[in-house]
């Protein structure tokens, strides 16, 4: 309750967050885990930071490359937005910089823990795509397949990060390549900012309309309606993660999948 | 838990899917169907090419991914069947006569490859990379020496642009030191007549393409079948 006269400050707009990894026919077929990692970190400010990476089958330790990709950038994050002053929001260059910085940092942790197993980088070969967002601003960094959404309260929706592929579908850039830091994509997006959706090239047949890579809003709706609403905690991501191994998405995939749905609450 | 089951059945409800046409992974069979298949070797080859058949369609998603051109080189080449996906496919029944024509042969595969590509793109399908498979027990016999360097070059060009994966069985008395100096990839040298295995990996192969990516090369378990 507030005195007469005075208004209480609005508390911070809060991020609500849905997310799941689950492993895929073909994974379960071969005997091998799920190789798609994901995290995430509420900052100050409305400040959501989220990466998915998806490890590449053909890599014998690729889950292991994914969580550690995964952890060592949010970590790189949290350590970075409680040490350092955040460029400010209309600085595109510090922000691209600020990316690439993570990205490496994320390379170099994949790297330091092939080095610590005695075995090449690209045993650990994973992609990762990361997103950092607030109220009115997302910046996103991938290598890889993958792709990051922004969507706004309206429900007009924009890919900030698209699948990076090559001629074939099977062919991609890795953390671990040699040029991953060159080929990787940044993406920067303003407006009033709704919903994010992270996910790897699992879902990518289901969620986009190739091959120009657009949002099909029916995939989208639904599911930023159900991060946005009651669910929530561990029971929203098993229901997310329910959806993900139901047998209607597994006649359309049968890779790993990751899902990694937010919704900003006013 | 009742909220759990309500959520996520409500999601399969109510979440619509885009209507993408299935990737592709075309790959064409090269066979050698010359004189010197005849018999026990042709034998073998048509009952692989039903093991293989019957093995994709197994993998409901590589049925329908898997696409599968045969091209046979004697003194002929034939289409003896365009592409099709695995589900559709029927294994033929081959017949050996005449000499090797591999060098065309290699020609009309790429080229095949190169046109199926051009559909794809026009019609907004996806694709993996393509193969071509060739079978052979001899060695290039009976057409211009122009045309085996030609194919030799193409093969060369095409890998290195990652345009194809090229791979090479020889059997029996085929001359691997010569198919070696024609393809990218090192030949293999099938153990005996054993196509049956060798059709059995091959489509666990295939499998696994429209499964997962790689970053260089088509990865595949190592043949039990054969000897690089």
């Amino acid at each position: 309750m507030s005195a007469p006269g005075r208004i209480a400050p609005a508390p911070p707009p809060t991020w609500r967050v849905a997310a799941a990894s689950v492993r895929g026919a073909s994974h379960e077929r071969l005997s091998l885990p799920c190789q798609d990692a994901h995290q995430w970190a509420l900052l100050p400010d409305s400040f959501l930071v989220a990466a998915v990476a998806d490890g590449a089958g053909s890599a014998l330790l690729a889950e292991i490359g994914a969580a550690v990709a995964v952890s060592a950038t949010i970590e790189a994050a949290r350590r970075r937005f409680t040490q350092l002053k955040l460029p400010n929001l209309k600085d595109d260059s510090a922000w691209h910089e600020l990316l690439k910085e993570l990205l490496s940092g994320a390379r170099e942790a994949v790297e330091q823990e092939a080095n610590s197993r005695a075995l090449p980088a690209r045993d650990l070969a994973c992609t990762l795509s990361l997103v950092i967002a607030t109220t009115d601003f997302a910046a996103s960094i991938q290598v890889g397949d993958g792709a990051v959404l922004v969507a706004t309260p309206q429900g007009e929706m924009t890919l900030v990060n698209r699948p990076v592929q090559g001629e074939c579908l099977n062919e991609t850039i890795f953390l671990t390549s040699p040029e991953a830091l060159e080929h990787a994509q940044t993406g920067l997006w303003r407006g009033h900012l709704g919903h994010v959706a992270v996910f790897s090239d699992g879902l990518q047949m289901a969620a986009l309309r190739m091959p120009a890579a657009e949002p099909h809003p029916g995939f989208f709706t639904p599911l930023f309606q159900f991060v946005g609403g009651q669910a929530e905690g561990p029971e929203a991501h098993e229901a997310l993660a329910n959806f993900l191994t139901s047998p209607r998405l597994r006649d359309r995939t049968d890779d790993d999948v990751t899902l990694l749905l937010a919704a900003l609450l006013p | 838990m009742p909220i759990v089951s309500q959520n996520s059945s409500h999601l399969e409800a109510t979440v619509e899917f885009a209507d993408n046409p299935e990737p592709r992974c075309p790959c064409v069979l090269l066979l050698d169907t010359s004189w010197s298949m005849k018999g026990e070797p042709i034998d073998a080859l048509n009952q692989g090419l039903q093991v293989f058949r019957d093995d994709v369609c197994k993998d409901a998603l590589a049925s329908r991914r898997v696409e599968v051109a045969v091209i046979t080189f004697d003194t002929d080449i034939t289409l003896v069947q365009d592409f099709v996906t695995a589900d559709q496919f029927q294994a033929p029944i081959l017949t050996a006569q005449g000499t090797t024509h591999m060098g065309s042969g290699i020609l009309t595969a790429l080229d095949m490859i190169q046109a199926r590509k051009a559909q794809y793109k026009a019609a907004g399908v996806l694709y993996y990379r393509p193969w071509v498979f060739m079978i052979t027990d001899g060695e290039p016999q009976g057409e211009a020496e122009d045309v085996v360097r030609t194919a030799t070059q193409r093969i060369r060009e095409d890998e290195e642009a990652k345009r194809v994966a090229f791979f090479a069985v020889g059997v029996e008395n085929a001359n691997m030191t010569r198919l070696s100096q024609i393809v990218f990839r090192s030949p293999v040298k099938l153990l005996g007549l054993n196509f049956v295995e060798m059709f059995v990996w091959l489509s666990r192969s295939a499998q696994a393409v429209t499964h997962s990516r790689t970053d260089e090369q088509v990865a595949l378990p190592p043949p039990g079948w054969g000897t690089v």
